[in-house]
């Protein structure tokens, strides 16, 4: 099996706090892939380091085969990228945002435009086409954040977060065109900390917390014994048998 | 369950915490509110003795009418343009606190005449009475008068707060909010020519505006004084009468905004009519093919949609035409300064991915090669000189038309080119190199822990600038003062602007490789707010 990315002995330390730990990983090509981890487990920053967009300490990535600082010619052009907590071009419309993207990847004007429609409107996002981005709501950001991420046709598309704050129904359209893609062969590798969402979507995982990687393989390796993936990610950072307890034995009941 | 007898102290305490809480922020920022705070509280010391010193003079009823008048416009304007100065201003965070409308308006009014706004206001109108107030009738009408035209300022300001809360809270409110700093500092200029003129046809040039203003609350409370003062009690009952009047007026048209902001819904739940629809201008169409145009079209988009961008650039262009023609129009100037229009829109260049802030991250994709980021940012240059070339031009050549300078108009103009080139060349370079956030809220243009930063940025490359147009400026000196020099200035225009276009490329040159390897390092700098 091919990988579509490789990522050896990855380190990124900010100031006294280590972000990520020498991570080692092989993401097979064609997968649907989740990188799971609780908040600040250091999925952002990894995907950042493997996208070409944070310098790493320390370590290598290659995506499809080529090293992302060595030869960002060839990656830049193979990946599609949605980042969390970054901006996009807000003081432009959907529309032109996608034509602006479209032409800076050096795709021809006519073929931007016809993509742009296609995109927007399997999106669900024609209506709003010409608002600015700024007016949109988190959902419409997300998908049109998408539609730039896919307008050039990537091999390997990085998500970061990409249901986070997203209506179930911007979700479910979203959902529909990364299967689409993935169908025909490209790579998905999205990040997420709602575990349900990644059990019904993904068919490979890898389990991130405080910076490292703690479990990496198909859905049912990963699961293992446990009855959910929920169950095993757990147990696999620790966070198991911690609830409310009687602390809080005034909550309910009605009296005040 | 709420009277305005226990609520009152409620949110006067609240006020009060708010600004106690100005003080628990981070070292920097609490330094600059002392520092804002205790520079307020001084001025306010030195208007009330300045005041005090104006007891006694001509013109001084007039003086303290229109100052008072000023201070008027400033509390009706400051809530648009700061709308998060006054947390408690925001009545739709009360919405979900059981409250009614009548005592909820005592409370709040109570709460705004905490603060330093309230006390600097308190200063000038007390000075402003002294100023005018003779006898003790005068004196039994000042302080009504003081205290009712410090309630019409709060008052105002709470009512145009609550009528525009829609608008504050919206996305076009807060890009509103940006602009505001532009609003004051040609307030600055026009005051400043104000004050010129004053200086120079003397104090009784305010006597007109001054009668009209002292029917107008709040200035009508400190006119009443001045009334009273030459013993019109009869004016000075109808002033305050006046003032009253308004004030309740606005009361009433606050409460009624008030009830309604607390009772229907919220305007963020509701959808917007907006629809506007952006179509093409043609503009992509005039512009070349590929990555420059796709670049120039973005750049020229965003200098009018991005209310930081919008700002900066009426800045740089109403300071480059006001201080050569002003100064050309007062005859003090020379037609050089008209070199100021090439140099102050020559700082647009800088931080050039600052202004994208983090949303560089979509050029940093596409930016594979030196010859791409090269390519993107001789495309922002050609962007900035679609509006600066022809801008530059016309400055000098209407400079050169007021001071009757037509023989200066080639070799200024050259000086501006070469200005201009030199501009966009350390601009282009200290981009890649000393990038900086800009906090796209409130009014900073630089984020915290990034001053120096923009400082060696923009004053560093002034200072360049200056000296790699050097040759051009000593070529224009040695024309000037040799014998037949004048017959070969017009040189100095193709020289110029040759010179200009040479340093231009060379420091695209060295800038693009620059960005290309640093474009993680740009991004995490351009990130931060």
């Amino acid at each position: 099996m091919t990988s579509a990315v490789s990522v050896r002995g990855l380190w990124k330390r900010f100031g006294q706090q280590i972000a990520v730990a020498g991570i080692d990983l092989e993401l097979p090509a064609g997968k649907f892939i989740g990188l799971v981890g609780p908040n600040g487990a250091g999925k952002t920053t990894t995907l950042s380091m493997v996208t070409g967009l944070l310098r790493p300490d320390q370590g290598t990535v290659e995506v499809v085969g080529h090293d992302v600082w060595r030869d960002p010619v060839a990656v830049k052009a193979r990946i599609g990228v949605l980042p969390e907590g970054l901006r996009l071009f807000e003081r432009l419309s959907g529309r032109e945002l996608l034509a602006y993207t479209g032409r800076l990847r050096g795709l021809p004007g006519a073929e931007v435009d016809k993509r742009a429609t296609q995109l927007l409107d399997v999106l669900d996002l024609a209506g709003a086409q010409h608002k600015l981005v700024v007016d949109y709501s988190t959902g419409m950001r997300k998908k049109i954040g998408l539609a730039c991420a896919l307008l050039h046709n990537p091999e390997v598309l990085f998500l970061d977060e990409p249901f986070e704050g997203v209506d179930p129904v911007s979700a479910q359209t979203i959902r529909g065109v990364l299967e689409r893609y993935t169908g025909s062969g490209a790579t998905v590798v999205f990040s997420s900390h709602v575990m349900e969402l990644v059990e019904s979507l993904c068919d490979w995982v890898a389990v991130m917390a405080a910076g490292r990687i703690r479990a990496h393989g198909t859905l049912a390796e990963v699961r293992g014994e446990a009855s959910s993936l929920q169950q095993a990610f757990l147990e696999l950072v620790g966070a198991h048998g911690r609830d409310a307890g009687s602390d809080l034995d005034w909550l309910g009941g009605g009296s005040r | 369950m709420s009277d305005a007898s226990t609520i009152t102290p409620v949110f006067v305490r609240l006020k009060l915490s708010l600004l106690r809480n100005g003080l628990r922020q981070s070292s920097g920022r609490r330094v600059a509110y002392i520092a804002s705070a205790v520079l307020t509280l001084l001025f306010a010391a030195l208007q009330l003795i300045g005041l005090i010193a104006l007891r006694g003079h001509e013109h001084a009823a007039s003086v303290v009418i229109l100052l008072v008048a000023v201070l008027a416009l400033g509390w009706a304007v400051m809530p648009l343009f700061f709308p998060s100065g006054d947390e408690t201003l925001d009545p739709t965070r009360l919405v979900m606190l059981p409250l009614r409308p009548r005592p909820l308006v005592g409370a709040l009014l109570a709460a705004s005449l905490v603060g330093i706004g309230p006390l600097f206001t308190l200063c000038l109108l007390t000075g402003s009475v002294i100023a005018v107030a003779h006898g003790t009738a005068a004196y039994v009408v000042g302080v009504l008068g003081t205290v009712l035209g410090l309630l019409v300022c709060v008052a105002l300001a709470r009512a145009v707060a609550a009528a525009n809360i829609r608008l504050l809270t919206s996305r076009k409110g807060r890009d509103l909010a940006v602009l505001s700093g532009l609003v004051i500092a040609v307030g600055a200029q026009v005051v400043n020519f104000g004050a010129q003129r004053l200086g120079s046809a003397g104090l009784g040039q305010l006597d007109p505006a001054a009668d009209v203003l002292s029917w107008v609350p709040p200035a009508s409370a400190i006119s009443a004084t001045d009334a009273a003062s030459e013993g019109s009690y009869g004016v000075a009952m109808l002033q305050l009468a006046l003032t009253a009047g308004a004030l309740a007026a606005l009361i009433a048209v606050w409460a009624r905004h008030l009830t309604r902001l607390m009772t229907e819904p919220d305007g963020s739940t509701l959808q917007s009519p907006d629809t506007a629809v952006r179509q093409s201008t043609g503009l992509g169409r005039l512009l070349p093919a590929g990555r420059t145009g796709t670049v120039m079209e973005r750049s020229l988009r965003y200098i009018w949609r991005d209310p930081k961008t919008k700002a900066a650039w009426v800045t740089s262009l109403a300071i480059g035409l006001i201080v050569p023609v002003f100064n050309a129009v007062q005859g003090t100037g020379s037609v050089y300064f008209a070199c100021f229009a090439a140099g102050m829109l020559g700082i647009q260049m800088y931080n050039q991915f600052g202004q994208d802030t983090s949303a560089f991250w979509m050029v940093a994709m596409t930016i594979s090669s030196t010859r791409d980021a090269y390519v993107e940012l001789r495309a922002r240059a050609f962007a900035l000189l679609v509006i600066t070339l022809p801008y530059a031009t016309l400055v000098t050549a209407v400079t050169a038309a007021i001071l009757g300078a037509w023989a200066r108009l080639p070799e200024t103009l050259g000086l501006s080119f070469a200005l201009l080139g030199a501009m966009l060349a350390t601009g282009a370079w200290s981009s890649a190199r000393f990038p900086y956030s800009i906090p796209q809220e409130g009014h900073k243009n630089v984020a915290p822990g990034q001053v120096g930063l923009a400082w060696i940025s923009i004053f560093g490359g002034m200072v360049a600038a200056a000296l790699l147009c050097a040759p051009v400026i000593a070529l224009t000196i040695w024309l000037n003062i040799s014998a037949d020099g004048d017959s070969w200035s017009w040189l100095l225009l193709p020289t110029g602007a040759a010179y200009g276009t040479a340093l231009t490329a060379l420091g695209l040159r060295l800038a693009a490789p620059r960005t290309a390897t640093r474009l993680p390092e740009i991004l995490t700098a351009v990130s931060k707010g």
